[in-house]
């Protein structure tokens, strides 16, 4: 039975088995990959998108229960890398391996939306649940920082 | 079926594989004219492998090495556009398939920088010295008189200035010289500058490519059931059962097959390198293999290994630790010296295995037809895998064509090919293009490991104070007897290194170590030994400090004594200033003599190796409540020779503090019944946002020695620097990693 959403601002349709988790969706039906698969458990925040504006974990999310909401992935976030986040991760020089990074700057665009300027702690309480084996904390950190400087600046 | 790469192309690639006629930059006599100097489009100048330029101004430089995070795609092609003159900002970096053209491709050993340094800047110094001449030539002056300068050739005494992609048909008629002159390090406008990282965007678009995002026309997905004891093998599984669930191709026993060891063929009798025996489940996708996989019943035949626990390897190797090993270094006279000494000391340390857990699960990607295999693979050596399929396959090692990934994280992982095989094995069997994808139970529990270790240390201090005697026995497995068999001697078995300090600087100094049996794969983990053995070296080195009761700053510029380079053989020398410099730094940088407020302290490691001196300061606080250990800051000092991207060197010693860390404060991997205990994140525990210290200064010493490798001598220093901080706050040793809750609450 086919399962309608909306993905990245267009509705998209499509036809797989109802607990198939939104993850394998994207990256084996529709081919994008820019959303990762890491732990398979919520453990590791690889395969953070957002579902109505929620960081959710999309490896223990079933494509049925996506079902007329909405979904944004990392290449939903801007067509050119220009989002606020996007542009503090490369002023930044974040990533290393890269591989975590679509999951950071997920929950990273989510925790700012919801406190705009957010402290240290505030940091720490959003982003512990995505894991970087590179070690690009501190430099996520700052990022966010800068992220929430441009956007106050923009607003 | 509709090859992806074009066929002709695949042969045409083979047959210069497999001419191996190419050097890493066509600098040999004999070059014709046009034909030598081919290049993809008539209007374009590749003077060799590892560059072209085009007519539209842009420069392609070619990645010869493996990006797994540490920045090869940056700083590799800096140092080519360093000597080519070229405008940084027009370079386009491509990935290099294998291919002899390239040279070693191996990425690994912190050696990208240091080995590629010489071969590089000469590829980019051929290609402006070409273009130096057609300059002179076009308008007819002295070569002499010419320079170049941001992609531009000038003329100085006439104000003139020809773009290189206005030379580019008189360069290609060039032959460029063989030994081409370097640039002065003082004349350096690119090595040596910050720059950000030429595939940044690529990575927060999530359009970068990595081995796990490829996606061929008909793959099909696997997933495999290994043996949950190394060295098992299927003796039964239900393959009629799980082939009738939905989407299932097929369910396929996989073989385990002898590997290539990275550095060659160096297996002897007793070698373990292989790929682990298993069951795959080969579906249309990646949820219905998983799915389908939940449904498989294997009975195993097992191996020997399979009664081994942690704690019988600790038992074993406490008691093979404290007895007499084979002696890897002995200077002086330990037992007569220790005899006399005024005051002794003795401790018994231990490191536990560790997984990689690269945050990119292992996966490889394989299109095996007839006699050739094409794979897609996030590896840290291409040759190794193409080397172990045209083994286990039985094909011309030429038919192999490997396209290298984005590698997301290697830490060594990527440098056993046992997944390239497993890929290629079932993509011959299933008749497929095959992706297998490992999930992070797989990789938890079928990782080669970083080894576990007990040592058993004793020292002795004069009456003034100062370190006499030195003992250390220290028993593990081995590596390098996994590798090359059992074959080797005990001291090619040994898992401690005869000039980690404090050996050198100690006048009794002796050094034993003997294998610990164990069925676990081991492997190269970020730092290898060091990893372990500098928490135990530093650590004791400390509390001999403490012992004499001097400042552990102090204790170790006094048992360094002055600058001065030490002979270590192979005409390398140990310099000591340098090794004090960096302690120095650290030391000034992180303020070591300023007081702190009670339950906060300060430890300092130091640590030579891969060409790189590095010092750490790590600042903690220590909850005496709970035990609970907050890093607050960790100064990091760093002497890499040449820095040739500082702000590339930055980041890499900030993620080794980060890996160190993890290391100090949270993983373990533990064995029962030879089976690994772990199994995901939640109980192999990594460091997170909130374990990560808020700041980590890095401070780099200017040089214009020769550049040092980055990716592990920032490891380490860092447990020790942590554990020796917590002594500082606390009074209380740690003498076991991961540091626990349960140690430092007070009684």
């Amino acid at each position: 039975m086919a399962i309608s959403f909306t993905l990245n601002g267009k509705s998209q349709s499509v036809d797989v088995s109802p607990d198939m988790p939104l993850l394998w969706v994207l990256r084996d039906t529709l081919n994008m990959t820019g959303t990762k698969f890491g732990c398979g458990m919520a453990l590791c925040g690889a395969c953070t998108v957002h579902i109505n504006g929620e960081a959710t974990r999309s490896c223990i999310t079933a494509i049925s229960s996506v079902a007329g909401k909405k979904v944004t992935t990392i290449e939903g976030l801007s067509a050119d890398g220009s989002h606020p986040v996007q542009q503090a991760w490369m002023e930044e020089d974040v990533p290393q391996c890269g591989y975590c990074q679509s999951g950071q700057i997920m929950s990273a665009v989510a925790l700012l939306s919801k406190k705009p300027n957010p402290s240290d702690t505030d940091i720490d309480d959003a982003m512990s649940g995505n894991i970087c084996r590179c070690g690009t904390y501190q430099r996520i950190r700052k990022a966010i920082h800068r992220a929430a400087s441009m956007q106050a600046g923009k607003a | 079926m509709s090859a992806v790469i074009p066929r002709r192309v695949f042969l045409k690639s083979s047959a210069a594989a497999g001419a191996a006629l190419l050097l890493p930059f066509h600098l040999s006599g004999g070059a014709r004219r046009g034909k030598f100097f081919e290049a993809s489009d008539s209007h374009s100048f590749s003077p060799n492998a590892w560059l072209e330029l085009s007519s539209d101004g842009g420069v392609k430089i070619w990645c010869g090495k493996s990006e797994m995070g540490q920045g090869v795609r940056t700083s590799l092609p800096m140092i080519i556009a360093e000597e080519l003159s070229c405008d940084w900002r027009r370079v386009q970096v491509v990935q290099a398939d294998l291919d002899p053209k390239y040279g070693d491709q191996l990425t690994g050993g912190s050696g990208s920088v240091r080995d590629s340094y010489e071969n590089l800047r000469k590829a980019g110094a051929a290609a402006r010295e070409a273009l130096l001449s057609a300059a002179a030539a076009q308008w007819n002056v002295a070569r002499s008189e010419c320079h170049a300068k941001n992609g531009s050739i000038l003329h100085a005494p006439t104000q003139r200035k020809l773009a290189f992609e206005q030379l580019l048909a008189t360069a290609s008629a060039l032959q460029p010289p063989a030994d081409p002159p370097l640039k002065k390090p003082a004349d350096f406008t690119l090595i040596g500058t910050p720059q950000r990282r030429t595939d940044t965007k690529l990575k927060i678009t999530g359009a970068a490519q990595f081995g796990i995002d490829t996606r061929i026309p008909g793959m099909l997905v696997a997933f495999v059931e290994r043996s949950p004891v190394y060295g098992g093998t299927p003796r039964r599984f239900n393959a009629d059962e799980v082939k009738s669930a939905p989407r299932v191709r097929a369910v396929l026993e996989v073989k385990s097959a002898h590997l290539t060891h990275q550095f060659g063929e160096t297996s002897g009798p007793g070698s373990r390198n292989y790929s682990c025996a298993g069951v795959a489940v080969v579906a249309d996708s990646t949820w219905a293999a998983m799915q389908a996989r939940k449904l498989l019943k294997v009975e195993w035949n097992e191996p020997a290994g399979a009664s081994e626990s942690t704690a019988s390897l600790r038992e074993a190797m406490l008691r093979l630790a404290s007895e007499p090993g084979a002696v890897i270094r002995s200077d002086g006279d330990f037992d007569k010296a220790h005899a006399d000494a005024a005051k002794k000391i003795e401790a018994v340390y231990d490191v536990p295995f560790l997984a990689h857990a690269t945050m990119e699960p292992v996966n490889c990607t394989a299109h095996v037809r007839g006699d050739s295999c094409e794979l897609w693979a996030p590896t840290q050596i291409p040759g190794a895998a193409a080397d172990s399929i045209a083994s286990a396959l039985g094909i011309p090692r030429d038919r192999v064509k490997v396209h290298v990934t984005f590698i997301g994280g290697g830490f060594g992982r990527r440098l056993i090919q046992d997944y390239a095989v497993e890929a290629a094995l079932i993509s011959r069997d299933a008749g497929a293009r095959v992706q297998v994808v490992w999930s992070r139970e797989d990789d938890m529990r079928h990782d080669f490991y970083r080894p576990a270790a007990c040592h058993v240390l004793e020292a002795g201090l004069d009456a003034q104070g100062r370190l006499l005697s030195w003992r250390h026995r220290a028993s593990s497995p081995s590596l390098d007897a996994f590798y090359s068999g059992t074959g080797i001697s005990p001291q090619a078995a040994a898992q401690v290194e005869s000039l980690d300090f404090p050996a050198l600087f100690v006048p009794n100094f002796r050094l034993e170590f003997t294998v610990a049996e164990s069925g676990m794969p081991l492997g190269y983990w970020r730092s290898v030994s060091a990893s372990g053995n500098q928490f135990v070296l530093s650590s004791f080195f400390d509390e001999a400090a403490h012992a004499a009761g001097r400042d552990p700053l102090e204790f170790l510029l006094a048992a360094f004594g002055p600058a001065r380079k030490i002979p270590v053989g192979n005409q390398q020398a140990l310099d000591v200033g340098r090794r004090r410099a960096v302690m120095e730094l650290a030391a000034e940088k992180s303020a070591w003599h300023k007081p702190l407020p009670a339950g906060q302290g300060r430890g300092i490691a130091a640590g030579f190796g891969w060409g790189s001196y590095v010092a750490q300061v790590a600042e903690v606080t220590c909850d005496a409540k709970s035990g609970a250990v907050r890093v607050d800051r960790v100064v990091c000092a760093v002497d890499c020779g040449t820095a040739v991207n500082p702000l590339g060197v930055k980041a890499q010693m900030e993620g080794a503090v980060n890996f160190g860390l993890a290391q100090a404060l949270k993983s373990t991997i533990t064995v029962s019944s030879g089976r690994v205990e772990q199994s995901n994140f939640h109980d192999y525990e990594v460091l997170r946002m909130s374990d990560a210290p808020p700041v980590i200064e890095v401070h780099i010493v200017p040089s214009t020695e020769p550049p040092g490798g980055c990716g592990e001598p920032g490891v380490p220093p860092a447990a020790p620097a942590i554990a020796n901080a917590i002594f500082a706050a606390t009074g209380k040793r740690i003498r076991h990693l991961p540091i626990r809750a349960a140690d430092l609450r007070s009684a």
